[in-house]
């Protein structure tokens, strides 16, 4: 059943109207992926058939700016970045919301469709946007009252 | 589920109505055991005396319930469903809590309110290892509910339930208290039965969906679980359909009864059960296999039956031949007394495979005969064990010499067991072996008067391998190893207690056994009104 | 076209009353949150019982709105409050109810972070009970994360213990390995139909130009959900996460992530892909079948108990997944899978959840969870046995315990479309039924047969919380068991499932 559904799929590139411009889409994605592949073979090709090829230790180092590695390509960092990562988080996610936001929380916002005519207007979120927001904020100060309750804060 | 008004140019359709109340006789005799059973676990575990009151108590106040039964039945129309109610249970699926008696089931449940008491009398003294009276009494009474329920139910998703209860005390009764090999025969028993019923499940399912619809007290147009209705709801049902209803059925029964090939879990159960368990085993337990295709699945789908009967005939009577020849084969007196319990029960088959009244009556009364009888050779076996230490048929002998009340009476259960005229047996051999002279209409004659043939073989090799035992067991002199040994008795005051009721019933029985056979006939000729025999 | 001002109307009206339970969860947690940072070393026995009562209080809009029984439905239909999500809010509050109980003493007595522990738990449970009323990809995948995420971490709560490490990193894996996947399958829908809505996806895919697309997402959005209810072949996670996860977890996993797994999969596949029949049947037919199968045969091996458990949760969760399966015949059978699966839902927490807690009680003894260490249970801790032996005869579907009125309202869907597929799986079942018992009626017979390993025969001292859960589960499956009329009542209500947009 499967197998037979497909088949139109696979034999679309000559059949252009049977099968949806969502799927052509996804061609062009393929063949902007073939199209990178071959670009970096044929690049890799070319300079590995014309280029001299004269292999010393010295050219397998990691820098040869002269600075010699130390230690291990694998060292562990210290979890505290890690936790101070996560409450950039807190801070970061509150800007994602709050931008889109604020563009709407006092003045009208038009819908265009694609050939630029309005649609629809859509009123101001007012007070009431506002509120929410507010506990939106509270809910994820929350948060941070409790990463300082923990002293999370402290670099220790 | 569509309304009644909606259906309103469908006049034919049955109507149910709830009759009768919750508190009926039926209901207080088949939970009083597990009132009982809730008693005794509140009571302390030291106080074995109490626990065994309770017990007795128990089952006494259920028997005395049954005389009380036997006093109301009304038993000039011993054909109808009595004493019974009918009311709503689990509404969405229409299964209701239907109960009521009639000539088939009043003597089963009688059977069982009997045995009850005297297994825990015989239990007084002889609580097998490890011991543990207060679990053992209350997985005794929880298991006669399961017992009693199961001959009382006639909706198809109660029996189901009360035939699954009795599963669990069983499997404990054997897994905990049986022999060596208990936990193999414990789960052996189990997994068969719960194979069994699970096929059995999807049947009745399916025969609720492809029977007509009723109209239910709350005005619902639904399908039916009634036992009593589903003959007439299930006509419609195709007959390639009913067929395989049928098979499902056929295991689920089968395996209970149990008929060759689904009997291998009966010896070696029977033969780790502790004494009581065996009892109520071959007592009980088997007829709820064969009640199954004399109460449900012939009288629902009576064309199927006759389609499956030549099935059934053949496979009984190879359980006949079969079990004698095992009996010949067997080195240990349990061992020996299942196997002999697969050829009885092969009788009672072959006449249910003939579909006739006559058939059915012979099974019925083989059915009580054999749960007497063999009920007890188990408590003998149980007795000599106790005695004896052994089961060992080669070490054993002069039992009449050491014990003689008990020699005798092992004497007359042998007989009474290879259908001696004159006792209980011969009324379940006889007429079983003659109804498959004359089979109903639309069945193989030829077939069965072969049948018949080599049923009487299976008579003459069952007199066989009894009298052989009764000879090793009960003649001769004691062999050296027990000549001196104080702990062989004759019958103590609780064997007596426990098994004269069983004595005097197998002679009773068969000196009259018109006392069986005009409650049952009435009955039989409805279950088998369909068949038109 | 800006997407942002697209979602953008006018303050949507709020429906207070419909999302109370939700709010008195939030509102729980900030307090949880709270008590536990400013609280200090004092507060943390108090954790447990403020989530406990939490929790109940999150009951009362539960029954107010199921006593009002109207159909209320929020964000175009997004968001649906109707018996059936009723029905599961309640499960799920419930349930974890019974884990707090389990976890009191557990987490108490042990190297845990206390506050935190009931923190992510009552998070999980928010994730839940938006699961019921989701009605949408986008909610349905919220709901998903929100209460997956916390289940990860709760998995990994024994510190320094590499089989509760394993635990949580198997399980996070293989759970955002689904959630790819699922949501792969969802980007799929949308792209195809321009709508997040379940029902307007069910209209958009019927006649689709391109049915190997559509074929494509159902397959991928079943098989997402099947990683999170645990079937096989996606189940490889179950095992190890439960054994590893503190035993509370594990029982929070087993019962609710499981239930929420399902209603989502129930909810989308019957209101998305109604059209659908023949490609999601044959795919659940198949996941169903081998589920039960190859979940009873491994448990058959287990030495475990809660490994043994979590197979024996695999397969039923096969059990459940069986009425789906013929669940697209007709619109009766429709109902008829959704009854069954909630009603297997509801008998199946409490039964697996009672089966935990006597683990729980065992291993406080016993510091083990082998079935050999339950040796002699019975002549030490006689009402435990008992209670075990009751839930696992009532997961073996023994009458009079509730599994068994479970086990035929699957039997029931099952063979009511009288279509082959449906009596061939109903045979499977009852035959996976039998090999089940096998391995339950082993751990009964060790707890009642043989002597206690170490000879260590002095009675397990049961405390309170583990007393009172033992009751309710107890008393849920017996009470079930004889009168399946009392729950039937809820499942069984016209109109169950309503659509809602």
């Amino acid at each position: 059943m499967l197998l037979t559904d497909i088949s139109p799929l696979l034999s679309a590139t000559t059949a252009g109207e049977s099968y949806s411009d969502f799927v052509r889409s996804y061609l062009t994605v393929a063949i902007f992926g073939l199209l990178a592949l071959g670009m970096v073979a044929l690049l890799l090709g070319v300079g590995s058939i014309i280029r001299p090829n004269r292999p010393q230790p010295g050219k397998y180092l990691t820098y040869e700016s002269g600075v010699d590695p130390v230690g291990e390509a694998w060292p562990q960092t210290q979890v505290r970045y890690y936790i101070f990562a996560l409450l950039f988080v807190i801070f970061d996610v509150e800007a994602v919301f709050i931008f889109p936001w604020a563009t709407r929380l006092d003045s009208e916002t038009a819908l265009v469709d694609s050939s630029g005519n309005v649609f629809e207007i859509l009123g101001p979120y007012g007070s009431y946007g506002l509120v929410k927001m507010l506990l939106f904020i509270a809910v994820l100060a929350l948060g941070l009252v409790y990463a300082w309750r923990k002293k999370v804060l402290r670099w220790m | 589920m569509l309304l009644a008004q909606q259906l309103t140019e469908s006049a034919d359709i049955l109507e149910v109505a709830n009759t009768g109340s919750f508190w009926n006789i039926l209901t207080f005799v088949v939970f009083t055991p597990l009132v009982g059973a809730l008693v005794l676990l509140a009571i302390p575990k030291a106080n074995q005396q109490a626990l065994k009151v309770v017990a007795l108590g128990t089952t006494l106040v259920a028997a005395g319930l049954g005389v009380v039964i036997l006093t109301q039945f009304d038993f000039g129309d011993a054909s109808a469903k009595q004493l019974g109610a009918n009311i709503g249970w689990i509404e969405v699926i229409n299964s209701r809590y239907i109960v009521g008696i009639d000539g088939i089931s009043l003597p089963l449940l009688m059977l069982t309110l009997l045995i009850m008491p005297l297994v825990v009398i015989y239990s007084w003294n002889h609580i097998p290892s490890p011991g543990n009276p207060k679990a053992f009494f209350a997985l005794q009474m929880v298991l006669m509910t399961g017992m009693l329920g199961s001959f009382v139910a006639l909706d198809l998703i109660l029996f189901f339930v009360f035939f699954e209860v009795v599963l669990l005390p069983m499997y404990f009764l054997i897994g905990v208290w049986g022999g060596e090999q208990r936990q193999y025969a414990s789960i052996k028993f189990f997994l068969y039965t719960l194979f069994g019923s699970a096929l059995m499940l999807v049947a009745f399912l399916a025969l609720y969906f492809l029977s007509d619809e009723v109209l239910t007290p709350s005005g619902n147009v639904m399908h039916s679980f009634d036992m009593t209705l589903l003959p007439a709801l299930a006509t419609g049902i195709s007959a390639g359909a009913a067929l395989w209803i049928f098979g499902g059925m056929f295991i689920g029964f089968g395996v209970k009864v149990p008929m060759f090939p689904f009997h291998t879990w009966l010896p070696d159960a029977h033969t780790q059960a502790p004494t009581v368990g065996s009892v109520i085993l071959a007592a009980v337990l088997l007829k709820l296999g064969t009640y199954g295709f004399m109460r449900i699945a012939i009288p629902i789908l009576p064309d199927a039956a006759k389609s499956w009967a030549p099935v059934i005939g053949i496979l009984a009577v190879i359980g006949i031949i079969y079990g004698a020849l095992c009996c010949l084969a067997q080195t240990d007196m349990k061992r020996l007394i299942a196997f002999s319990s697969v050829a009885h029960m092969g009788f009672t088959m072959l006449a249910i495979s003939t579909l006739t009244d006559f058939g059915f009556n012979a099974a019925l009364f083989g059915m009580v005969a054999h749960g007497l009888i063999t009920g007890m050779l188990f408590f003998l076996a149980g007795s000599t064990k106790e005695r004896y230490h052994t089961l060992e048929i080669k070490r054993l002998g002069g039992l009449l010499k050491q014990a003689p009340h008990m020699g005798w009476i092992m004497g007359l259960a042998v007989m009474a067991s290879l259908g001696l005229p004159g006792l209980a047996g011969f009324w379940g051999e006889f007429p079983a072996i003659l109804s498959a002279y004359d089979p109903a209409e639309g069945l193989n004659v030829a077939l069965f008067r072969t049948l018949m043939v080599i049923a009487a073989v299976g008579t003459v090799l069952a007199a066989g391998y009894l009298l052989w035992l009764y000879q090793r067991v009960a003649f001769g002199t004691p062999s050296a190893e027990f000549e001196n040994d104080p702990n062989i008795v004759d019958v103590t005051t609780t064997e007596w207690i426990a098994w004269t009721p069983l004595i005097v019933l197998i002679v009773v029985l068969g000196m009259v056994p018109g006392i069986l056979f005009n409650v049952t006939n009435p009955a039989v000729g409805v279950a088998l009104s369909a068949i038109g025999a | 076209m800006n997407i942002l001002a697209a979602v953008g109307v006018d303050n949507p009206p709020l429906d207070w009353h419909a999302l109370a339970p939700e709010l008195v969860l939030v509102g729980l947690l900030a307090v949880l949150l709270l008590v536990d940072a400013f609280g200090g070393e004092r507060s943390r026995w108090a954790m447990p019982s403020l989530t406990g009562i939490g929790l109940l209080a999150a009951l009362i809009p539960v029954a107010t709105l199921a006593y009002d029984g109207v159909v209320r439905s929020m964000f175009d239909g997004a968001y649906v409050v109707d018996n059936y999500a009723l029905l599961f809010k309640a499960l799920f509050l419930i349930a974890g109810y019974v884990v707090v109980l389990l976890s009191t003493n557990y987490i108490a007595e042990g190297d845990y972070w206390e506050g935190e522990y009931y923190q992510l738990l009552v998070a999980s449970l928010l994730g839940m009970t938006v699961m019921a009323s989701a009605r949408d990809l986008i909610s349905v995948f919220l709901a998903l994360e929100l209460l997956s995420i916390p289940a990860y971490m709760l998995a990994a709560w024994r510190k320094r213990d590499l089989g509760s490490e394993e635990a949580g990193m198997k399980y996070y894996l293989m759970g955002v390995f689904a959630s790819a996947i699922l949501l792969y399958g969802m980007s799929l829908l949308y792209g195809m139909t321009g709508s997040t809505l379940l029902v307007d996806i069910a209209g958009a895919i019927e006649g689709t130009e391109v049915p190997a697309l559509v074929a494509l997402a159902v397959v991928l959005v079943v098989v997402g959900f099947a990683f999170k209810v645990s079937a096989v072949p996606f189940h490889t996670w179950a095992p190890d996460t439960y054994q590893g996860a503190p035993t509370p977890v594990t029982a929070f996993l087993a019962v609710g992530s499981k239930a929420a797994g399902f209603v989502a999969l129930m909810t989308v596949v019957l209101i998305a892909f109604p059209t659908q029949p023949r490609i999601f049947e044959p795919l659940i037919w198949a996941l169903a079948a081998v589920t039960m199968i190859v979940g009873n045969l491994i448990a058959l091996r287990q030495t475990n108990l809660v490994r043994m458990l979590a197979y024996s949760g695999v397969a039923q969760a096969g059990y459940i997944l069986a009425p789906l399966a013929v669940a697209g015949v007709s619109g009766a059978s429709a109902a008829m899978a959704v009854e069954a699966v909630s009603t297997y839902l509801v008998i199946y927490a409490a039964m697996n959840l009672g089966a935990f807690a006597v683990v729980i009680a065992v291993a406080r003894k016993t510091g083990s969870a082998e079935i050999d260490s339950y040796g002699g249970l019975f002549s030490y801790s006689p009402v435990l046995a008992v209670c075990m032996s009751v839930f696992l005869f009532s997961l073996a579907g023994i009458p009079p315990l509730a599994g068994w009125y479970g086990k035929l309202t699957i039997f029931l869907a099952l063979i009511e479309p009288g279509t082959l597929a449906g009596y061939i799986l109903a045979v499977i079942v009852g035959l996976a039924s039998v090999i089940a018992l096998f391995y339950y009626a082993r751990v009964a017979k060790v707890m009642f047969v043989d002597p206690a390993p170490d000879g260590d025969t002095t009675p397990i001292r049961v405390p309170m919380s583990l007393a009172a859960a033992l009751t309710i589960t107890v008393a849920v499956t017996l009470v079930v068991g004889v009168l399946p009329q009392v729950l039937a009542r809820v499942t069984g209500a016209e109109t169950f499932l309503s659509i809602g947009g």
